[in-house]
């Protein structure tokens, strides 16, 4: 492992936090998950190539991690179906304040997302990743992150006061 | 027939995301201006994407914590983390209401200084520094969480920097490893000259004798808060604004 190698992973910390963050929704946790997959990293240094975005490959890393952790914490809180989720927000979202952007309300209405979803827009709209880089740490097909990234919207933007929902 | 189908949206996000080929997405500028519920939708994810980016921002400002560098780097925390600070073996009453004394001495605006044991003199004192003063380069210079060896060997960090209705005041702290002891200062400007308001001085604990690792900022900003207020200063200053006021030469 060299130098450079390190001196890139640190670089890259603040933006691993924000992904974590936007997954995790937890300061604390999602920390602990930063530094768990900076670990791993270290570890399976020889596997990341030279050349490609390191950003990716930990952004993968983070996500796989993620998702380990969710299994082993799946007894936890209660599943929401987000395709069913702004149905049962109907009115209340039209009603927010000026201040619905506001931190605690973007958290919350990610968190309310599955977990798919969340994903896919964490890695679009806030790392800026194309659908085709998304679909790539996802390993899934880039149809499928445009149409998970559709359902998220469908989901977030009532959530947000922004919309009203489904508009057919 | 002006509706957008599930399709639809997913090509409008696409626009939005920065996805399709320009003449695809000169297509749906084109379509945008006489479908105006296309439009709001649009606006809409522009104003959720805004929305989650800013959301989650603010931490791409903070420093990568030290824990973190520290493992990536393979190394140990020295340069900024400081064997644990004992308090005294006894809280004795005397002490807790010395501490207290410093606490009131300054909420009301006192300049104090706590020192112990004795004071070398080359540590910091409150009142104005000289034009020569070694720290001044630093002060003048140096972000908030990077720290520099002076000449003496005292290595100074600087904690953080607050506005103030004159000008700004840096919290440093220089770290006199040799004689063991550290100080911590609150050092203030008004765009001309350097002024030490506070300092606040302890012995560093024997490395034998620590159980545990402190970083180095600790409880010297809770106790300079009391004259922060009182100062009406301002919110600790984000990297950019104190690049700009370094930029400025710490005028306002």
């Amino acid at each position: 492992m060299t130098d450079a190698f390190r001196r890139d992973l640190v670089t890259l910390v603040p933006k691993l936090r924000r992904f974590a963050r936007s997954l995790v929704g937890n300061v604390q946790d999602a920390d602990d998950l930063v530094q768990a997959a900076c670990e791993k990293a270290l570890r399976n240094a020889e596997q990341f190539r030279p050349g490609t975005r390191m950003d990716s490959w930990m952004y993968r890393i983070i996500q796989n991690l993620w998702l380990d952790e969710r299994r082993r914490t799946r007894t936890q809180g209660t599943a929401i179906d987000p395709d069913e989720a702004y149905l049962s927000d109907e009115g209340k979202a039209a009603r927010l304040p000026e201040d619905r952007m506001m931190l605690a309300q973007v958290t919350d209405a990610m968190e309310s997302l599955s977990l798919g979803q969340r994903e896919v827009l964490a890695l679009v709209a806030i790392e800026g990743l194309s659908y085709t880089e998304a679909a790539e740490i996802l390993d899934l097909p880039v149809g499928t992150v445009m149409s998970r990234l559709s359902r998220a919207r469908e989901a977030l933007l009532p959530k947000l006061g922004l919309s009203e929902g489904r508009r057919q | 027939m002006n509706r957008p189908t599930v399709m639809d949206k997913v090509r409008l996000a696409a626009f939005v995301d920065g996805e399709l080929t320009p003449e695809d997405a000169a297509a749906v500028v084109m379509h945008l201006a006489n479908h105006p519920q296309d439009q709001a939708y649009v606006d809409d994810v522009i104003a959720a994407n805004a929305a989650l980016s800013q959301a989650y921002t603010s931490v791409m400002e903070e420093p990568v914590p030290d824990t973190m560098r520290h493992l990536i780097m393979g190394t140990t925390p020295a340069t900024n983390v400081l064997p644990f600070r004992t308090k005294p073996v006894v809280r004795s009453a005397a002490s807790l209401l010395g501490g207290l004394a410093v606490g009131a001495a300054l909420a009301a605006g006192l300049v104090v200084a706590v020192f112990l044991p004795a004071v070398d003199p080359h540590d910091l004192k409150p009142g104005p520094m000289a034009a020569d003063f070694p720290l001044i380069p630093v002060l003048t210079s140096l972000p908030s969480g990077a720290a520099q060896v002076l000449a003496d060997g005292a290595e100074v960090m600087i904690l953080a920097t607050v506005p103030t209705p004159t000008g700004f005041c840096r919290e440093i702290e220089v770290t006199h490893a040799e004689a063991g002891r550290l100080q911590a200062a609150l050092v203030c400007t008004d765009g001309a000259d350097w002024n030490v308001a506070v300092v606040l001085a302890e012995n560093l604990a024997d490395a034998a004798d620590a159980d545990g690792f402190g970083t180095a900022s600790g409880d010297e900003a809770q106790s300079f808060a009391p004259f922060l207020d009182r100062i009406n200063a301002g919110a600790v200053l984000s990297p950019q604004e104190e690049a700009e006021a370094i930029t400025r030469g710490w005028t306002r």
